[in-house]
């Protein structure tokens, strides 16, 4: 079904390099590429689009559907270049929000649950997967970045509301206390007592979006599906700038040359080694 | 590795284990306060000075319902460095939300939102709480101000008794519907986030079933990717976009059936005027104030005039949630009220007589403890702005109280007078 033997035989490994390589993968894979996304994306997040994705009372109409694709689309950008560029991996947005779920799955039931309190439904994170899956679909399909950053990031910031409507869509459901009219996630806020989050802290259903004829959830998604296409071509170039190996080779009659086939570093004699400089 | 390397290791293994379980059984204490002493004192004086706090049924069983109450003014004399009251909003200082706020009313109105409040007012607030996590809590009325931070009010301590798996928090909706707040939604939000998390696994997994990093990093160096782009990737990535479109939308359409009316979340303003201002007979103007370091004492001299058609006694002056009294406030004070932030005889003055009506007279008065120190007001000599304000509670003889805010500047003293 797959080509697996016919990439095996390309890469001229020896069996037990290929046995080697698979006992890398997994190492590599789950221990430390895994564990640091988690560590570090799931930081990124929290100070980024921390308390949108922390509270319920947040996930407004208006700056969620804004915030949260445009931080995060950022490491599926970079986690896509190094998988994409150098492996020819598809899934680098997928398992970069696996990884942020994880930890924010974590947070969820050892922060919020068992240090704080709070009920898991009120702090309740966003899912991203969908919005993932479908970039990194968008770059296996296309094999153009340029591409992906147009069409893929634009889907990945207009699925981000409907795919979340069914996890959220009840915590707007109308409710009256004291003659005043809240939504379910508006007295949420309010009766989990945070002495630290007065109401007007939340950032929702601010500024002049509401004014196109009340669409103001459509217009959210698109400024966020241009805005994330933006970060994408950044954050890609970022993983290019950290991901792209390279090494400067100076031969006997002293011409520097800038290699960037790292492989080629293993085949270097012991003498050639000590010639060169860059971050091979 | 040697002997003496490995005995090192196991050596140093030993330790951390013996910390870690040293840990979990060391006796300690834990905090019970929320910090309200670490902020300034010209923050706590001359913002909001709180009175009448009640901490309505000191035990309160699980489900059951209570109360915090009380009033508060805001000092005339706001701090130039503190951002106006432009938008406030009525606040609980809890260890987490050990209540759940059912409802909070400031003079009637309720305050689900922030709002506006005005420099001098008075507010009336009840907070309505119902007892969700037991144990033995310090509560505190706290009013945060929009970039000058939550100003905390006086704390006391509520009891919550019973297990908090009775717990229940049923609530109504517009649309007819009873929901549990501790529950609604969780079991849904789990259940999707699962299943996505299955799609994207596969997802994953369909590339991790094959090698995946070196054999293939080194067949791109050497030939492209041609070999690596597989046919069979490209229909299943095909299929997968389809798929995860699909149930999106379909996702969504059965959640808009499911909750078909719905409202934005709720950004207004509450607006909330001040108490009626009642006649007040009685007028105190402070025309000097020091604060006596080491006697721990702020002594003012107070210029007053009864203009009304009763004999009037000065009982207390309170600052800062701290309430300072004589014979007359002593007997004045809620025997609830927390005995640590009461100086029940800290108020002395050198007229101790009433007011007469018409007379005006000059009083010598000093609130003494050492509650000064303990709440950490003494800072005020490390204030940018050395002032104080506060409330002086007077009785007329009928028993009517009368609240006269004042302020001035205070100028410190190191040495003991007469000393």
């Amino acid at each position: 079904m797959f080509r697996t033997d016919e990439i095996i035989k390309a890469s001229k490994l020896p069996p037990e390099g290929v046995a080697m390589s698979r006992h890398i993968d997994h190492i590599y894979f789950i221990p430390i590429l895994f564990i640091t996304i988690v560590g570090t994306f799931h930081m990124h997040t929290a100070l980024l689009c921390g308390d949108w994705d922390f509270w319920l009372d947040w996930k407004d109409r208006q700056w969620w559907p804004i915030v949260t694709p445009i931080t995060t689309i950022t490491f599926c950008a970079a986690l896509q270049y190094y998988n994409w560029v150098n492996y020819r991996q598809p899934f680098g947005a997928t398992i970069t929000i696996l990884a942020l779920g994880f930890g924010k799955w974590i947070a969820v039931y050892t922060s919020w649950w068992w240090w704080s309190n709070y009920p898991p439904n009120f702090v309740m994170p966003a899912t991203l997967l969908p919005s993932a899956l479908v970039l990194d679909i968008t770059l296996l399909l296309t094999r153009n970045w340029t591409l992906t950053a147009v069409v893929g990031a634009w889907m990945y910031a207009i699925l981000f509301y409907p795919s979340n409507w069914p996890i959220f869509g009840y915590s707007h459901t109308p409710l009256v206390v004291d003659g005043s009219l809240l939504s379910w996630a508006d007295y949420m806020g309010f009766m989990y007592v945070r002495t630290g989050t007065p109401e007007y802290i939340r950032m929702i259903e601010v500024g002049s979006l509401r004014t196109f004829g009340g669409h103001s959830t459509m217009i959210s998604a698109f400024f966020s599906a241009f805005a994330s296409s933006l970060v994408y071509v950044l954050w890609w170039q970022f993983g290019k700038f950290f991901c792209t190996s390279y090494f400067y080779f100076t031969d006997d009659r002293q011409r520097t040359v800038k290699v960037y086939d790292v492989f080629a570093y293993a085949t270097l004699a012991h003498g050639d080694k000590a010639k060169i400089g860059g971050k091979a | 590795m040697n002997a003496k390397q490995a005995s090192k290791r196991w050596i140093m293994g030993i330790c951390g284990v013996a910390t870690l379980a040293f840990a979990s059984v060391a006796d300690i204490t834990p905090a019970f306060a929320h910090g309200e002493r670490s902020q300034e004192p010209f923050l706590r004086m001359r913002t909001v000075n709180w009175y009448d706090t009640e901490w309505v049924g000191k035990s309160t069983p699980v489900n059951g319902v209570t109360e915090l109450r009380g009033r508060f003014h805001l000092s005339e004399d706001w701090p130039r460095a503190v951002v106006k009251p432009h938008r406030t909003f009525l606040n609980v200082g809890s260890p987490s939300s050990v209540f759940v706020r059912l409802s909070s009313k400031m003079n009637g109105v309720p305050m689900f939102n922030s709002g506006p409040l005005d420099i001098g007012g008075d507010y009336e607030y009840v907070v309505k709480l119902k007892a969700r996590l037991p144990g033995h809590h310090h509560i505190h009325p706290m009013l945060a101000i929009k970039e000058a931070g939550p100003v905390a009010g006086p704390g006391g301590w509520m009891d919550i008794t019973g297990r908090y798996e009775d717990f229940t928090n049923p609530i109504k909706t517009l649309t007819g519907e009873t929901f549990d707040s501790e529950t609604m939604g969780g079991m849904t939000g789990i259940m999707w986030h699962l299943f996505w998390v299955v799609v994207a696994c596969f997802w994953v997994g369909w590339f991790m079933i094959r090698p995946m990093y070196l054999v293939r990093a080194r067949v791109l160096a050497a030939y492209g990717d041609e070999i690596l782009l597989d046919p069979i990737d490209r229909k299943v990535g095909a299929a997968m976009l389809v798929f995860v479109l699909v149930v999106v939308v379909v996702g969504y359409l059965a959640a808009e059936s499911k909750h078909p009316i719905s409202v934005p979340l709720q950004a207004g303003e509450t607006k909330v005027k001040p108490l009626p201002v009642k006649p007040n007979p009685l007028a105190i103007e402070v025309t000097h104030a020091e604060y006596d370091v080491p006697g721990r004492a702020l002594r003012m001299n107070l210029h007053v005039t009864n203009n009304g058609t009763q004999p009037i006694s000065i009982g207390e002056f309170t600052t800062a949630g701290i309430r300072f009294t004589n014979k007359v406030g002593a007997a004045k004070v809620d025997p609830n009220y927390p005995p640590e932030l009461v100086a029940s005889a800290g108020l002395t003055m050198d007229k101790e007589g009433a007011v007469m009506p018409g007379q005006t007279v000059d009083i010598k008065v000093e609130s003494k403890d050492v509650l000064w120190e303990v709440q950490r007001l003494v800072d005020i000599l490390h204030d940018p702005d050395q002032r104080f304000a506060g409330l002086f509670m007077s009785y007329t003889d009928g028993g009517e109280r009368l609240i006269n805010p004042v302020w001035a500047p205070v100028l410190p003293v190191f040495t003991r007078l007469g000393a």
